[in-house]
């Protein structure tokens, strides 16, 4: 890239950070320029889903976003989610599928589900749809990857002492 | 779109002074989703309006009033009395997109196949710009042209106001498209107020298959004063052709377009008839 003219300030995948950039440099160019590669680019225009990341929680196109936009929030790469050695759930479950094939969707797949299982508590099909709906995958056929998520989203949901937990922890504070 | 400078103004009043010292080099940023598709050939400053407080939602009186930079996600969540704006928005674009992209964005700069104009037009919205004050604009004035034209000078949208749908009064808006995330082919909207099974008042509006989303006053001529049936929505729809210019694109024609849109309308009017008669009591 050109010289950096300014300067951006947000919280990366839980670390305060501070990154040359300029006023149209896109979030998913300075992501990649900076190392966070996991974050895909496909098409450059808003439509394929593969640059997804976290921005104060919502699934958002890196692609989409200028750097600069990012001032001050909060965001979350695939990085953030699980590694080649310690994969996260959704991950584990869409290997043990074999749902994937060449792989550049997952990324941007696996961000799509974080924001949905961080922000929902219940999975009907029509949520998970509606959360999926800006993800495309040109090999899969999208079937075993359903049924990765699904698997997943199940066990989430049907973890109640996790999810008990969670809420009993402020109540057992009133105590 | 190529960004020079971007800034940050903390309140209306300095995001309205920086764009009139800017003039045609300064362009407001929303969602900036728009931004990266408009051609211009001298560089813009940025002026990034996310930071005033206009993205909320609230109910005031007889209006819902949601802040121009709401982005399409919270209205599509949002739930009220009557509410019906949700429908349309789950339909546009994907989740990454609503989450971003904001009411102001989609209707400031009005592109063929908005959807938003369509139904706005049919709710009789009124759209509140700030000019040093706030004037509200009725929707058929807003986008009797391009809304660009008001924002020239550095005045800024501020919210949209959606009137409260009434006893007897029912809403319904189709968008066809050739797969769930594509732009549409043609977007109808529909507002019918009824009173005993007759129709009293209508508005109908269309977008996308025509050059400007535009209201379709003949074919709300041939709703008034008639029973709020199939057969009358299929002799109103008919009407479409005489109502607006339609075009072909994408390997359909015009006529398939307006054949399209007169399905879509009768599709359009009864949700609406359903509407209005499901929760009149
Ligand atoms: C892949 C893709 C698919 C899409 N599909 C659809 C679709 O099917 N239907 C549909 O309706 N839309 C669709 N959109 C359009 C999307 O809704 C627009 O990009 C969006 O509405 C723009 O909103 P924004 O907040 O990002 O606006 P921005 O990009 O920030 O701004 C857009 C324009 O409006 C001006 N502006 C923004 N806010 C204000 C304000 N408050 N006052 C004055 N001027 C303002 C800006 O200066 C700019 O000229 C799609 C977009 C993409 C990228
Ligand atoms: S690279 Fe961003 S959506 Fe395709
Ligand atoms: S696995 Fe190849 S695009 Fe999805």
């Amino acid at each position: 890239m050109t010289k950096t003219t300014h300067t951006v300030n947000f919280t990366l995948n839980g670390e305060k950070k501070t990154f040359g950039t300029r006023p149209d440099e896109k979030l998913l160019t300075l992501l990649r320029r900076e190392g966070y590669r996991g974050t895909k680019y496909g098409c450059g225009q808003g439509t394929c889903g593969a640059c997804t990341v976290l921005v104060d929680g919502r699934a958002t196109y890196a692609c989409l976003l200028y750097a600069m936009q990012a001032e001050g929030r909060t965001v979350r790469t695939i990085e953030s989610v699980g590694t080649f050695d310690k994969p996260g759930e959704f991950q584990k479950e869409l290997v043990a599928a074999g749902a994937v094939q060449c792989g550049y969707c997952i990324p941007g797949m696996v961000m799509s589900a974080t924001a949905l299982m961080e922000t929902e508590e219940v999975f009907e099909d029509e949520i998970v749809k509606e959360y999926m709906d800006g993800n495309l995958c040109r090999c899969t056929g999208y079937e075993k990857i359903w049924v990765a998520l699904r698997k997943t989203l199940d066990r989430q949901a049907s973890a109640p002492a996790k999810r008990a937990g969670k809420k009993s922890s402020s109540k057992g504070s009133k105590k | 779109m190529k960004l020079s400078e971007f800034t940050r103004p903390d309140t209306l009043a300095a995001a309205r002074r920086t764009l009139r010292e800017l003039g045609p080099k300064g362009m407001v940023l929303a969602g900036g989703t728009a931004l990266h598709f408009m051609q211009g050939k001298t560089p813009v400053t940025a002026v990034d309006i996310t930071g005033l407080g206009l993205s909320y939602i609230k109910q005031k009186g007889n209006f819902f009033v949601i802040g121009a930079a709401t982005p399409l996600s919270d209205i599509q969540r949002y739930r009220g009395p009557r509410w019906a704006m949700h429908e349309i928005c789950r339909r546009i674009s994907t989740h990454q997109i609503r989450n971003v992209s904001t009411i102001g964005g989609n209707i400031a700069r009005v592109f063929p196949w908005a959807d938003l104009p369509v139904v706005l037009l049919a709710m009789d919205a009124r759209m509140v710009v700030y000019s040093g004050k706030e004037k509200e604009i009725p929707a058929d004035e807003y986008f009797s042209s391009q809304p660009a034209r008001l924002f020239r000078g550095g005045d800024l949208l501020t919210a949209v106001k959606i009137p409260v749908l009434k006893a007897h009064h029912g809403f319904g808006s189709v968008k066809v498209t050739r797969n769930a995330a594509a732009f549409s082919l043609a977007t109808i909207a529909a507002l019918l107020e009824l009173k005993d099974g007759v129709i009293k008042s209508a508005r109908v509006a269309a977008g996308s298959a025509i050059p400007f989303p535009q209201r379709l006053k003949p074919v709300e001529a041939a709703l008034v004063g008639k029973e709020a049936v199939t057969a009358v929505f299929k002799e109103a729809a008919a009407a479409a052709g005489t109502a607006a210019k339609w075009v072909g694109g994408e390997g359909m024609s015009a006529d398939y377009i307006r054949e399209l849109a007169e399905v879509s309308i009768v599709d359009a009017l009864e949700r609406a008839a359903e509407f209005a008669r499901g929760r009149a009591e």
